[in-house]
């Protein structure tokens, strides 16, 4: 445990800043689903395994996939021309 | 406001916020620690008072039962709204094909993904219903289930495509498991009052710790946050697929819709 968890916390550091530091739309809620998924393990690795849970369906799954849709509607629009 | 006037703004914020922030972090118990008072209280007493192996379950749908019910509305009304802002004529049709707008190439989906979906989907869905059965004994409950009870009907749309995925789920399916989720919890909070005792007094007999069946009106309360979250989170889904369809006909502006 004495190395899982500082590990752990490092993982999710660096993937949050990976989620502000991506610039690409599509790139970033692929960034966020990872940093749901760190945090996913983090909140197992402390025993609370309810929020864990919830964290893997909401954070990893559910979120990202709106802001996918999301930024699928905006995209279907007919391009305009480009300057 | 000018970038010198904002980082003074943001110093000052710091300097006055900083000392705080800094004498909370320090009285925090050290990482690790053991459980906190609280915890150790509810651990005490709730396997016998409750007789629930869960105490997570039996804080949100028994001690603090009014609180978890606030929250139900909270996720109902912000569905609504979203429904109620989202749907136009497009939320009534489910003949059309999403992701179909000129000029856009579809990508036809690859026999691998469509079995992977229909072998996951029904065990995400099993699974679903197992941490909701099982709320009052492992890790979990109402809302998680229903999570990933929602999820599992998105693998549907992953493996099915567009057309199979709305023919499998209907709306009103959804706005039924919905409000009648909610309209199941509020009522175990007013069924009790007819018998004369307290709202969401826990009447039902409490079963045996460590059975599925313990925690008497605990599972009924689960079963309704369920429905009503995976009804939700799919109609949620749902609305949102909506959005990048064409629809049949232009939404008329002013129409009354929905």
């Amino acid at each position: 445990m004495t190395v899982i968890l500082p590990l752990l916390f490092l993982l999710t550091a660096a993937s949050g800043t990976a989620v502000v530091l991506v610039r690409d739309p599509t790139r970033q809620i692929f960034a966020i689903a990872v940093n749901g998924l760190v945090l996913t393990i983090l909140f197992d690795a402390l025993q609370a395994p309810d929020v864990a849970l919830s964290e893997l369906a909401v954070g990893s799954a559910a979120v990202p996939l709106l802001f996918l849709v999301a930024l699928m509607a905006v995209r279907t629009q007919p391009p305009e021309e480009k300057s | 406001m000018s970038p010198r006037a904002r980082v003074a703004l943001l110093a000052l914020a710091a300097l006055i916020l900083l000392p705080g922030a800094a004498s909370v972090i320090a009285g925090l118990p050290p990482f690790g620690a053991t459980i906190a008072r609280y915890g150790e209280r509810i651990n005490a007493i709730t396997p016998e008072a409750r007789h629930v192996a869960n105490m997570v379950s039996a804080i949100n749908f028994d001690l603090r039962g009014l609180d978890t019910l606030g929250e139900e509305f909270m996720l109902l009304a912000a569905i609504t709204g979203t429904v109620i802002l989202l749907r136009g004529r497009r939320g009534e049709g489910k003949t059309g094909r999403a992701m179909r707008r000129p000029g856009r190439a579809v990508i036809p989906r690859s026999e691998a993904v469509v079995l992977a979906c229909r072998i996951a989907g029904p065990l995400t869905a099993l699974f679903g219903l197992y941490v909701v059965l099982h709320a009052t004994v492992t890790p979990g409950g109402g809302f998680q289930g229903g999570v990933i009870l929602a999820s599992g009907t998105l693998l549907i749309y992953l493996g099915e495509g567009y057309v199979g995925w709305r023919d499998a789920v209907r709306s009103p399916w959804l706005d039924a498991l919905e409000g009648g989720g909610a309209l199941l919890f509020a009522l175990c909070g007013l069924a009790p009052m007819l018998t004369g005792a307290a709202f969401m007094q826990n009447v039902l007999p409490l079963g045996t710790f460590r059975d599925p069946f313990s925690g008497g009106l605990m599972l009924v309360e689960n079963l309704g946050v369920a429905m009503a979250v995976a009804g939700g989170f799919t109609q949620l889904f749902l609305e949102f697929m909506e959005e990048t369809r064409e629809a049949d006909e232009p939404d008329e502006p002013g129409e009354e819709s929905a």
